[in-house]
């Protein structure tokens, strides 16, 4: 036996949500081939359909692009600061990828390593995530390379399976997706199933062995000459989580607030004295893959990488981990390190 | 056409005339067409074309990776190779350093494609391919200015407020990630307006006012300039119609000045020129 809730019924309850002051967070088209995740005001603007991910990632939700920390005022010499406490407003993020909700698990030890961050853990503690399992992937998915695959339950409370006829089987996984689906769902004797994942493309734990090596053998100038340096891929990315701290304001006050902030950048190390330790594309782009599968293997014990494949999708020039992960795999297998003077 | 690009790629490296040829090329398992740099000869099998050779590769002519590399010959279409002519009209590039090769294109689907009159290529080195330029739609008898972006247009037609609704919703999706600053080939500042930070002038973050000012600044730095690749608007991940800003002031630019930047050698920027026939009072 099985539980399932059909579209309609689904819809019904997200603007039950909307209706009871909760925020949703789910994919939207924006035009055609593009869907994001957004915050919408109505069911109808949710779109579930798509054969392909939303370009960005449910991050959002739980480290927004721009967070206010604190307001400031001056008064005279002194300065006043105003607490800004973000407001008690739960929120689901219905009709997330496995590959998006597996980033929510992936990122709370370092938002509660040295120091717990507060407006994360605020955002987390009031999120709800429904996701939906894949049912097809791209050239650019690789989410079985890292360990995850179409229906992974990780990082979701509950997850929503495509039955057809515009039904979906519902899986729930924790106490807070219990809750939220509770006497919406009906028993059935169907059972979804999922469309295989993407196939292995590399095996994660020979890239953290060989990068060591790399740091210094592998041709990253050559790789990194397409790359542009916008923050596309990591802003796109559902794990990338640096962040800036800026004061935004005039001569009476302002606003102290965090804004994501991405290693591709120039300006990202630049130094006050104009000194920049990574001045060349080649140093960012490895500084990025080092991040994400040496260092964060080695502190946290796995892959700051979901295999989402948004950093090659929403690329300029096609890069991403992906075409970079490939080559140093093959590159040391075949011994050829540095060889080649052309990026693939 | 791509047989005799690479024929002509390997014969400029062979011959050292270039050191570097920045082309289109097609090597990863999911077979997207990117850019490829290619420095050796017998790697000019690479290089591809096809109609998804859509970027604007005249940017690369501005990284320092990529300048570090020697003297290049790059791969243009007629509309990118306009970029060429404003750069060097701006002193950015030395034209006698770069081998230019055109290829003659036959559209891309992209928007910019439909008023294409520039599709053989001009002012490159070598041309590769035939093509005819279109004949360039005149506008109306009366005088009366009508865009030749049906896009464009029909964003004319709402009114002030409709238009700022319509920015608001597609600006509001900025992330800032400045991926159309950075494909622009335009865009070169050595210290972008949005990096300055003593003091800031425009906010980085990306709120709606934060994104507004960036857009917005950025279009009119391009006023005059754009070329109109619409690179910006093929990278943006928020899918945001940044053309229809960029074309807005490129038709006022060729309205009142009846200049289009990259299409002649001998105009003068109209940002950048002083004139002492001037129409503005305040300028003579």
């Amino acid at each position: 036996m099985t539980e399932a809730i059909s579209r309609q019924a689904l819809l019904e309850l997200v603007d039950a949500w909307l209706g009871q002051g909760k925020r949703v967070f789910a994919p939207v088209q924006v035009k055609p081939g593009l869907d994001l995740y957004e915050w919408i005001q109505k069911s109808s603007q949710v779109h579930l359909d798509s054969s392909v991910r939303p370009a960005n990632s449910i991050k959002e939700a739980v480290f927004p692009r721009h967070e206010k920390l604190y307001d400031y005022r001056y008064a005279g010499k002194q300065i006043e600061l105003i607490g800004a406490a973000p407001p008690e407003t739960p929120q689901i993020v219905l009709g997330s990828r496995p590959c998006d909700a597996a980033a929510l698990e992936i990122l709370d030890p370092v938002f509660n390593w040295d120091e717990a961050d507060g407006f994360y853990n605020h955002w987390r503690r009031l999120t709800t995530v429904v996701s939906l399992a894949c049912q097809g992937h791209d050239d650019h998915c690789f989410c079985t390379s890292v360990g995850l695959g179409p229906d992974s339950p990780r990082g979701a409370d509950a997850m929503l399976v495509d039955l057809g006829d515009d039904r979906y089987e519902v899986r729930t996984f924790s106490p807070k997706g219990i809750a939220i689906l509770a006497g919406r769902t009906e028993s059935t004797e169907e059972a979804a199933t999922v469309a295989p994942g993407p196939p292995k493309r590399f095996e994660v734990e020979s890239i953290r062995r060989c990068l060591p090596e790399a740091f210094e053998k592998f041709p990253w100038p050559a790789m990194s000459l397409r790359c542009l340096g916008c923050g596309a891929c990591a802003y796109a990315c559902p794990t990338c989580h640096c962040f800036d701290i800026v004061d935004e304001g005039d001569a009476r006050g302002g606003c102290r607030a965090r804004n994501w902030d991405t290693c591709q950048f120039a300006v990202f190390t630049q130094h006050a004295s104009g000194h920049n330790p990574r001045s060349q594309q080649g140093q960012r782009q490895r500084q990025r893959i080092f991040h994400k599968f040496r260092m964060y293997p080695d502190r946290f014990g796995e892959v700051l990488c979901t295999g989402c494949g948004n950093c090659t999708r929403v690329c300029p020039a096609a890069l991403g981990v992906r075409p970079i992960l490939e080559r140093i795999e093959n590159s040391t297998e075949s011994q050829t390190v540095g060889r080649v003077s052309n990026p693939s | 056409m791509q047989t005799e690009l690479r024929q002509t790629c390997r014969r400029l490296l062979e011959e050292g005339t270039v050191r570097v040829v920045i082309g289109y090329g097609q090597t990863t398992a999911a077979g997207a067409v990117h850019p490829v740099f290619v420095t050796r000869p017998e790697d000019t099998d690479l290089l591809v074309w096809n109609d998804r050779c859509v970027a604007n590769l005249v940017k690369y002519l501005l990284r320092k990776e990529v300048r570090a590399l020697g003297k290049p010959a790059i791969v243009v279409k007629g509309c990118d190779a306009r970029a060429l002519v404003v750069l060097e009209k701006e002193s950015q590039i030395d034209r006698s350093q770069i081998v230019a090769i055109g290829m003659a294109c036959a559209g891309q689907n992209q928007p910019k494609c439909e008023a294409c009159d520039v599709a053989a290529p001009r002012f490159t080195d070598v041309v590769i391919g035939q093509a005819n330029s279109p004949e360039r739609q005149r506008d109306s008898a009366d005088g009366t200015h009508r865009s030749r972006d049906a896009a464009l247009e029909s964003l004319r037609a709402k009114t002030p407020a409709e238009r700022m609704a319509f920015w608001k919703d597609e600006l509001s999706r900025c992330v800032k990630c400045y991926a159309c600053r950075q494909v622009c080939p335009l865009c070169y500042c050595e210290r972008c307006i949005v990096d300055k930070n003593q003091p800031a002038v425009i906010d980085t973050s990306a709120t709606l006012k934060g994104n507004f000012a960036w857009h917005i600044t950025r279009a009119f730095h391009l006023a005059g300039r754009c070329v109109g690749c619409d690179r910006c608007t093929a990278v943006c991940p928020a899918g945001i119609d940044l053309r229809l800003l960029n074309l807005s002031l490129a038709e006022a630019a060729e309205k009142h000045f009846g200049y289009r930047p990259g299409m002649d050698l001998d105009a003068e920027p109209i940002v950048g020129a002083y004139s002492i026939q001037d129409r503005e009072d305040f300028i003579r």
